[in-house]
């Protein structure tokens, strides 16, 4: 893209989201802070899918372990659960680490089938196991700071849910500065490009797996730490998440990170925008998929994979 | 010679197996063997956890008391899973390997939706405590004597609300339901809920509302539909959703400032803990039995200290009391047939007048489709100090109204 065609680009996008915070200011606040949430969410997923090249199924899943530990973590030792996620991110990491010794690891070099069903299996086990520990009522916690609100003039809006986009902005700079500055981040690119070039240079590909599947555990589990501050928890509650998360990382093109971020500013700025229709909320389920329909036709009409 | 000796001993092979048979057969249904109860939940549901451990608990009490026309009662308890093919296989169980003697239990129309040919194959006396859905009653169908519901249709539901707060409105003058404003679950459930509320408040007011993606169905962003339901102004305020969406709709309702006269939700189980956020104060719900029962209730109390003592754990569903409500009607009935015998059965349930742990005193009367239906409506609650009261029937009150609902900035 041309600089003259990506300011022009800019200028458009900018002008559109002045018209609609000037029309209805809410469409474009809850569209960012949705956007947020469906980024954070799946950026752990394209690292994986990006390096380790294999879609988790379980993914929703191990938002909603992260979730439940958070909960029983908050509930026992009466910890904030914005506390209480930091040991349950490396709980989840040694987690992340035991599947994927146990399971991934072993169906890396099989047909791709294979690894689809292994983390769908996955995800069965983690949902009946969290239901049979902690039954299926829904658990919620209650911490005042999620209702925060902010007025200007008459309009009233919550201001919590901005720490999902600031979140998705720290994973994403976080994500982007491991890869590109550190060894094992370098390594993990290489590792994602190429791995046997990367394994024949001497990178120890097995390890860097390890690492970037325990580190994408350890992600989701703090997003599924930051839900259950908002939301009720239950066995279920993280399949839609692997759905949304996959179809976001299609939308961006498998290993962009920051295409990850534009792709949920589209989608929850959209849903908003259908959502501030009274009576036509139900077309946001449908506006979701139809823009990953359209993104990769138009992507298979260019000739590029997804 | 040989080959009579050989008749003599088959004779003798097929009299000793006859009668060892003959004897299995009488010891199977003998005065010393339990009557068998056989209940199916859904046990990872806290409604099928609870409501079997109450329905134990009531076998307990009744064994610990002397039993049943001298027998002990047995309860078989198996999982539906929320899966109505489970459920149905469950029933099958029941029926043929535990031979049981009555079917209790249920939760969930889907389920029971399952169940119900299962049930017409054996015709076996069954006392339902779930299943709300007008199409499980449709299914069932008006010949059925020997099904006896307890849980109200959701017509029957519907009404109730109605009578309610048209009783409400009537004692408490300051308190106005002109304008109302439903937010209800997309699926089926909340859809249903939508559409029989809009014919049976149109009468006592504007009737508007709009749908939400559950938080059980992968959404749980109210702010659109709240944000529709302020811009309305209501005098009252409904939600019809799940557990799950029961505390962010209050957190989200908080964030845009949104504060109804009237706060009401409507779903079939509430989160644990619920009652213990400042947010759930003097929102109003529906439900048939609430812990301040005991305050008017004996039955109420003795189920209530009974549980807490069996299980450690408050009863936080009606399906507790009133799993232990159908326990204790198939004991009385059972006592009065004097048999099991599922005419005299039929005969004997037919004539129960049970004073229950929900206040109510259980008696059957036909309902639109069936024959035997036991209650007949809900109640209208509100959580007050943490606890549910009891606002309305009013024979029932444990409390006084709170209104209008307090602004976020006052608790």
């Amino acid at each position: 893209m041309t600089k003259a065609k990506r300011l022009f680009l800019s200028g458009g996008i900018f002008i559109l989201a002045l018209i609609i915070f000037i029309w209805r200011p809410t469409i474009l606040i809850y569209g960012i802070q949705r956007a947020g949430l469906y980024a954070a969410v799946a950026l752990p997923m394209a690292l994986v899918l990006g390096i380790v090249h294999i879609v988790n199924l379980a993914h929703g899943e191990l938002l909603m372990v992260g979730a439940y530990l958070t909960y029983f973590v908050s509930v026992t030792f009466g910890l904030d659960p914005l506390i209480a996620l930091l040991p349950v991110a490396v709980v989840m990491f040694l987690l992340g680490m035991v599947i994927y010794k146990l399971t991934i690891k072993h169906t890396l070099k099989a047909p791709e089938l294979n690894q689809l069903i292994l983390t769908f299996g996955l995800a069965m086990v983690l949902g009946q196991s969290v239901n049979l520990i902690a039954t299926s009522q829904p658990r919620t916690l209650t911490v005042d700071y999620v209702s925060t609100s902010l007025s200007i003039g008459e309009l009233t809006f919550g201001v919590y849910d901005f720490i999902f986009p600031a979140t998705a902005l720290i994973i994403l700079g976080g994500l982007l500065f491991f890869l590109r500055k550190t060894r094992v981040g370098k390594a993990a690119q290489a590792v994602g490009q190429n791995p046997r070039g990367a394994e024949i240079v001497g990178i120890d590909v097995d390890k860097i797996y390890l690492i970037i599947f325990s580190l994408s555990t350890a992600l989701v589990s703090i997003m599924g730490s930051l839900y259950l501050t908002k939301q009720s928890i239950f066995p279920l509650v993280g399949g839609p998440f692997t759905m949304k998360s996959f179809a976001l990382v299609a939308m961006a093109g498998i290993g962009s990170l920051p295409g990850v971020l534009i792709a949920s500013l589209v989608l929850g700025v959209s849903e908003t925008f259908l959502l501030s229709f009274k009576g036509y909320g139900g077309w946001s389920n449908i506006v979701f998929f139809a823009f990953i329909i359209g993104v990769i036709l138009i992507r298979s009409h260019k000739g590029k994979q997804i | 010679m040989k080959k009579l000796v050989v008749l003599v001993l088959m004779l003798a092979l097929v009299t000793v197996s006859t009668t060892l048979v003959f004897a299995g057969g009488q010891e199977e249904g003998g005065s010393d063997q339990p009557i068998k109860l056989g209940g199916v939940w859904p046990l990872s549901d806290i409604t099928g956890e609870q409501g079997s451990k109450a329905a134990q608990q009531a076998v307990d009490e009744i064994n610990a008391a002397g039993g049943v026309l001298g027998r002990q009662l047995e309860l078989i308890i198996l999982d539906s899973e929320f899966k109505p093919e489970k459920g149905a296989a469950a029933i099958e169980r029941l029926a043929t390997v535990e031979n049981v003697d009555v079917f209790l239990g249920g939760m969930a129309s889907s389920v029971h939706l399952g169940q119900i040919p299962i049930l017409k194959k054996y015709k076996k006396l069954t006392v339902w405590t779930g299943a709300a859905s007008h199409l499980a009653e449709n299914a069932i169908g008006g010949d059925a004597d020997w099904y006896f519901h307890l849980h109200p249709w959701d017509y029957q539901q519907g009404g109730s609300y109605v009578d309610g707060w048209e009783d409400i409105i009537g004692k408490y003058s300051d308190i106005k339901v002109d304008k109302w404003f439903l937010a209800y679950e997309e699926g089926p459930f909340g859809s249903a809920s939508f559409e029989s509320s809009k014919v049976l408040f149109s009468d006592m007011g504007d009737f508007d509302g709009e749908s939400f993606k559950s938080a059980a169905a992968g959404g749980g962003d109210y702010k659109a539909v709240l944000q529709h339901a302020k811009e309305s102004n209501p005098d009252i305020f409904l939600w019809a959703g799940y557990g799950a969406d029961a505390l962010p709709l209050l957190q989200q309702s908080k964030a845009i400032g949104f504060e109804p006269a009237l706060y009401v939700g409507a779903p079939p189980g509430w989160p644990a803990d619920f009652g213990s956020s400042s947010l759930a104060e003097d929102v109003f719900l529906y439900g048939m039995w609430a812990p301040a029962m005991n305050d008017i209730n004996p039955v109420s109390k003795k189920f209530y200290d009974g549980f807490v003592e069996k299980f450690n754990v408050i009863p936080a569903t009606y399906f507790a009391p009133l799993s232990y409500s159908a326990v204790y009607l198939i004991k009385e009935a059972i006592e009065r047939a004097g048999s099991l015998d599922t005419e005299a059965l039929i005969t004997a349930m037919e004539q129960s007048k049970y004073k229950s742990a929900l206040g109510e005193t259980i008696t059957f009367k036909p309902s639109k489709v069936i024959k035997h239906q036991g209650i007949e409506g809900q109640k209208i609650l509100q959580w007050q100090n943490g606890r549910q009261e009891i606002i309305w029937p009013f024979e029932f009150s444990t409390g006084t109204p709170v209104y209008p609902f307090p602004g976020w900035e006052n608790r």
